[in-house]
């Protein structure tokens, strides 16, 4: 089977799911890093090194902001990563239906 | 569903095949829009079935009034008591669904300005009405006409049409209720409302699976 046709950057358990979790958000909002830890169930510094991954590629975006006293960061998926996830999305159809 | 947590999976996918990735991606789409629904379609059929008991109580109450005095002194409480958990339901429950969660699909301040004058407009109109002598300002649907208006051209001017369509739903149940009488408004209010928010459930639970 051609799993290479797959990127290999999203084909990843813990990321798909972090980019498909992003992907459902509505178009023009972001999560809270807290929030998608909480979603996604894994440690901060597990979620820190494929959020950099994700990040390094394009993927998504990240920002530091003040919220009151607290400061939080908040992600949300580029537009290429949108592409991106529009694109392992159909190469993964493409797979299935040729089984 | 085991995604396995070998080394070769985490980390290149290589024991993770597309089959796998399918259902993890379905999986967790659908997780995700049910997660951060703030008006979750549990939470509507429960708002529809409470409008509906508390609208046919009172319309069970002055549908034998000749001439209509309006709801009685014992049917203030379930009304009250319907808002109020209404309310607080609802608020509580979008809140835990969008905590962490900003951007444009959050409501501005602007527009639950909008939505709050709505309400207040429609109080007044309707008092002027009444000291005006016109019957249909003492229906309850009347009430909801200018909030349901106002509610669709917000949701229209975000281009977020289910919404668009459920404030248009509701301003028509306002109107409908106006060829009802006084009581038969009440069994309007309730049913019409009733169905509105099961619809828009089903649309919730339809664009959820989509």
């Amino acid at each position: 089977m051609a799993d290479d046709t797959l990127d290999p950057l999203i084909h990843v358990p813990t990321r798909l799911k972090i980019v498909a979790t992003l992907a459902a958000l509505p178009d023009g909002d972001v999560l809270s890093f807290t929030r998608l830890q909480d979603m996604i169930g894994l440690t901060p510094g597990n979620l820190i090194i494929h959020l950099r991954r994700l990040e390094e590629a394009g993927y998504i975006n990240s920002e530091k902001t003040r919220n009151g006293t607290a400061p939080q960061t908040t992600v949300a998926l580029t537009t290429n990563g949108r592409k991106a996830l529009a694109a392992y999305t159909q190469a993964l159809r493409e797979l299935l239906s040729g089984l | 569903m085991n995604h396995g947590p070998g080394p070769a999976n985490a980390e290149n996918g290589g024991h993770f095949d597309p089959q796998q990735a399918a259902a993890l991606l379905d999986k967790t789409t659908q997780e995700t829009r049910r997660k951060i629904e703030p008006t979750p379609p549990w939470l509507l059929a429960t708002r529809a079935a409470m409008v509906l008991a508390a609208c046919s109580a009172v319309w069970l109450s002055v549908r034998g009034q000749h001439p209509y005095r309006g709801p009685t002194a014992a049917d203030i409480p379930v009304l009250v008591a319907f808002i109020v958990i209404n309310f607080t339901a609802t608020v509580a429950v979008a809140k835990r669904a969008t905590a962490g969660v900003s951007g444009r699909s959050r409501l501005r301040p602007a527009e639950i300005g909008v939505a709050a004058l709505a309400w207040a407009a429609a109080v007044v109109v309707v008092a002027a009405l009444a000291a005006a002598g016109v019957s249909f300002s003492l229906y309850p649907t009347t009430l909801l006409i200018i909030p349901g208006l106002a509610w669709a051209a917000t949701m229209a001017a975000r281009a977020d049409w289910r919404r668009c369509a459920t404030g248009l739903a509701v301003a028509v149940v306002g109107v409908a209720g106006v060829f009802a009488g006084p009581a038969g408004a009440w069994a309007v209010a309730g049913l019409g409302l009733c169905i509105v928010l099961l619809g828009n459930g089903a649309a919730i639970v339809r664009r959820q699976r989509g």
